[in-house]
């Protein structure tokens, strides 16, 4: 047993340990260890694209995953009060939204968002004083965060429901009985119990959203993120650069789960005393 | 707004190519009949996402047992979280980083140089299943972890006072009562491998091909966007069929008792 | 630049400050003659924020969006495009035309300058993709020192819509130690081979023109061919060696030189880079013929950076850095200038300058390729097969 999980470990991190090894790399060639070096971490850091792609992943990230979360939680509070044959095609649409692979929904935006440009950048160009300036809607971050938003969005409503429906309804049947209005009930009762089932949500809306790349390769236009950066790199000729790259987001992922660990196991500590 | 991009896809699946590529108006359903040439595309999609599924789980199930059952709470932490580290790596990095391992001064060296003869491993079938395990076993970790961890553990020891065997105990007992766990993770990894892309593209030489590879290809290369729609409808279709009828099936095996969700 | 960095002093210094100071010089004639331009201009590319101090009159932003194609570009060029400029070079590199073509038609690309093949200029024009270029912001092209032979389908009309950046052709790449030293020579010994002793060692392009023209070949058919009975042919050809294949890639010199692949389909500049280093990988054309092409520079509409496009593109035609680029890429540039500073024996280098016989069986892709939808869908079908 031991010696087995032994096995998935090292399985889980030779990968991991070469990518790592390579990043120290003296020499061009990702592939051939030539000396000891951190010149590509300084090169990955002083580079203006590589700064760029990391801001605009984190700004993607960050924007869609609120927006889903958000949404997804009025979207699950306001299902709680859908009931019958309304509720079941609520429930079937959510379940398609789901399974729709990540690659359809990138394709779908794309169609969709370019239909919606080619009918609307005429009437804008037309309806514009001065058409040379008249404002083109094109892919970018609107785009990007459109469909990350949408990917993540059935996934929060998912988690939140789920609470929901695990929640104890006395409670907030006692605070209506005890005089709280509807929204300080919400605010007091509803909202604290549902907040972890948020947090989650959200949480993995922005880990799917950093780490997508075949959705942001529709649909990114001319921004990168990056995901899209590392995939033109490998197709230039990886440099260990792309192995640095991707050490320090593991190493800054790892810091950012070992500190969430760190707080949540002291607030438990606090919750028992 | 959930499905009106998918209502698109429906729309267009109905049109022609225009005459430069890209998207003519049209209804016809040419584009459904002409299906059967992505046939190969389809059929490797369905054996590889079941196969690839199954491995994480076989693969998947005993570490999670290992990690639920025998592990001291305080080292447990640490195990998952080490588990779900290298998923915090570009997938595109760590398959670079098997691009490199089954590659012909990789393992195939390692194999030669043992004097086994030479064989090619990249570009292959099982370097694709490689990749999607590595990619996804984390994925079918969790959710078993997370069902074995809940168990009742009066249950087991019961069964043993009872003088039941070990092996017999975990047939009848721990394995059924988990199938929840190994259910869910199932669902999660072939949903996601259905629609997979990167890991055939890289590690699969342009030669092995999933549905995924014809889409980015019909509407990246070929600019054939209403065959495009009508290859992403059909995978949408295929993918409801499977998985209501999976959970249909799960559902009645486990004989209710199991809540089998998606998340 | 930098020799006046060393020799210019203290006196000389102030003295030039004084005279910006004064309004007497311009700030570009103090950044220039003090150095501190070359200076800014570093420290402004190394840290963002310095951006907006370090931009000069008629600055041509910090960035310029290139489209190119596998091992094409020497970076030292780039480096020095941007101490120059200022502007960075992002490149991004794609496999196929098609694949450039499906970007472009999607919209929202952000490139400033992209290269395309000779064949795909007509249809970019027609689809309005890309703008007739302002020659009078690449000074350093010389219509008249380029050969009408590759320069030529540029110009659309009597508009120049592409300059030309250089030109070559499609073989293939033979690891001969595989084959007791002799390279193959035709198509047919292509197909052949992979079926047999190459069987999985051998790599096609990622791309139907060459892929398919180089399979119709085989049957002595028009490398442009799109007559259904002749793709038929070649479909069937692609097919059954699809199982003998090591992959399906534009990008196949790692392959080739980390020994997995032995045996590869391959455009001029790859086959001279891999032969330089590997003098085993040789560089052949086929005798029943294949295709020769000429890649060029264009401007797609809308380009973001257009004016750091144009510098780009005049800079990297400025003829001392098309000779670098040519000594690197390895692909026969069509600009006299260049080719007056060549050594005789680069000029003589039969990968780039193939006999004449094996060169007039060659054929330029033909515009049709690009659009004809039964091609792109056997390309298709082949690669999902």
């Amino acid at each position: 047993m031991r010696i087995y999980a032994l096995a998935v470990y090292l399985f889980l991190y030779i990968p991991i340990a070469i990518i790592a090894l390579f990043s120290f790399n003296a020499g061009k060639a990702a592939t051939q260890f030539t000396g000891f070096s951190v010149q590509w971490y300084g090169k990955a850091l002083s580079n203006r694209f590589v700064v760029e792609a990391f801001q605009n992943s984190l700004t993607v990230a960050l924007s869609s995953a609120l927006l889903a979360t958000l949404f997804g939680t009025l979207a699950a509070l306001a299902l709680q009060s859908v009931t019958g044959k309304w509720r079941a095609v609520f429930d079937a649409l959510i379940y398609i939204a789901v399974m729709v692979p990540g690659i359809v929904i990138g394709i779908a935006t794309l169609i969709a968002l370019v239909t919606v440009f080619n009918w609307l950048n005429p009437i804008l160009a037309a309806l514009w004083p001065l058409a040379e300036t008249a404002p083109q809607l094109q892919l970018g971050y609107g785009s990007l965060i459109a469909a990350h938003g949408l990917f993540s969005l059935a996934l929060v409503i998912i988690i939140v429901r789920a609470r929901i429906s695990g929640m104890d309804r006395s409670l907030i049947e006692a605070s209506a009985d005890l005089g709280a209005t509807p929204f300080g009930t919400f605010v007091q009762v509803t909202l604290p119990q549902i907040f972890p089932a948020i947090l989650a949500g959200f949480l993995l809306a922005v880990t799917f959203s950093f780490d997508d790349f075949i959705i942001a390769f529709f649909v990114a236009g001319s921004k990168t993120t990056l995901p899209i950066y590392i995939f033109s790199s490998i197709r230039r000729g990886v440099t260990p650069e792309v192995n640095a790259i991707g050490s320090m987001v593991l190493t800054l992922s790892l810091t950012l789960l070992i500190t969430a660990q760190a707080i949540l196991q002291r607030g438990r500590k606090s919750d028992k005393a | 707004m959930l499905v009106l991009p998918l209502i698109v896809v429906f729309v267009f699946s109905f049109g022609a190519r225009g005459p430069a590529g890209g998207y003519a108006p049209g209804f016809s359903l040419e584009n459904f009949m002409n299906l059967g040439a992505r046939w190969a595309a389809f059929k490797n999609t369905m054996v590889l996402a079941p196969v690839g599924t199954l491995a994480c789980a076989v693969i998947a199930y005993p570490l999670a047992y290992f990690l639920a059952l025998r592990v001291s709470a305080k080292r447990r932490t640490l195990l998952l979280i080490l588990v779900i580290v290298p998923f915090w790596t570009s997938i595109l990095i760590r398959s670079y980083a098997w691009i490199f391992i089954l590659g012909g001064k990789g393992i195939p060296a390692l194999i030669a140089w043992m004097g086994f003869g030479s064989i090619q491993l990249i570009n292959t079938p099982f370097a694709v299943l490689v990749g999607i395990v590595y990619g996804y076993l984390p994925l079918m970790v969790f959710p078993i972890y997370v069902s074995l961890e809940q168990l009742d553990k009066r249950l087991l020891e019961a069964s043993a006072d009872l003088g039941c065997p070990p092996g017999r105990t975990f047939l009848s007992v721990t394995l059924p009562l988990s199938m929840p766990g190994v259910a869910t993770g199932s669902m999660l990894v072939f949903i996601l491998l259905m629609g997979e892309f990167l890991i055939p593209a890289m590690l699969g030489g342009g030669k092995v091909f999933f549905v995924g590879n014809a889409l980015v290809d019909l509407f990246l290369q070929s600019r054939n966007w209403a065959f495009g729609s009508a290859v992403a409808v059909a995978l949408v279709l295929i993918m409801l069929v499977t998985v209501t009828a999976y959970m249909r099936a799960t559902r009645r095996w486990a004989g209710g008792r199991a809540d089998v969700s998606l998340m | 630049m930098t020799d006046k960095i060393d020799y210019i002093s203290r006196e000389k210094f102030l003295a030039e400050l004084m005279r910006y100071k004064k309004g007497s010089v311009s700030r570009r004639h103090f950044l220039g003659v003090t150095g501190l331009g070359l200076a800014t201009s570093v420290l402004g590319a190394a840290l963002p924020g310095l951006r907006g101090a370090a931009r000069a009159e008629g600055s041509i932003g910090d960035r310029v969006v290139l489209a190119s194609w596998p091992n094409y570009h020497d970076p030292a060029n780039f480096d020095a495009f941007t101490a120059k400029t200022g502007a960075l070079v992002d490149l991004n590199v794609f496999g196929s035309n098609e694949e450039m073509l499906a970007k472009l038609q999607a919209g929202g690309t952000g490139w400033d300058v992209f290269v395309p093949t000779n064949y795909t200029i007509s249809t970019y024009v027609e689809l309005g993709l890309i703008e007739p270029l302002d020659m009078s912001k690449i000074p350093n092209y010389d219509a008249a020192a380029f050969d009408p032979r590759f320069a030529g389908p540029g110009t659309i009309d009597g508009k120049i819509y592409a300059v030309s950046k250089d030109w070559g052709t499609t073989g293939m790449g033979t690891n001969t130690s595989h084959t007791n030293g002799a390279p193959l020579t035709s198509w047919k010994e292509f197909w052949d081979i992979t079926r047999a002793e190459f069987s999985g060692r051998t790599t096609v392009h990622d791309y139907q023109l060459t892929t398919i023209g180089n399979a119709l070949k085989y049957y002595g058919y028009s490398f442009n061919s799109v007559d259904p009975k002749e793709l038929a042919d070649a479909e069937k050809l692609l097919l059954d060696v699809k199982p003998h294949l090591f992959a399906i890639t534009s990008d196949y010199q790692p392959a080739m030189r980390n020994g997995d692949a032995w045996l590869c389909m391959c455009w001029t500049g790859d086959g001279k880079q891999l032969n330089r280093d590997m003098p085993e990988i040789q560089y052949t054309l086929g005798k029943e013929g294949g295709e020769i092409w000429s890649d060029f520079y264009a401007v797609p509409v809308g380009a973001p950076h257009r004016d750091a496009g144009y510098a780009l593109i005049n800079d990297l035609l400025d003829p001392m850095v098309n000779m670098a680029e040519t000594l690197f890429h390895g692909q026969p540039v069509a600009d006299s200038r260049v080719n007056a500073m060549l050594s005789a024996e680069r000029l003589a280098d039969p990968i780039l300058y193939p006999a004449a016989e094996l060169l007039n069986a060659l054929e330029f892709g033909a515009a049709q390729t690009l659009t004809n939808p039964d091609r792109a869908e056997l390309m298709a079908r082949f690669k999902s097969a």
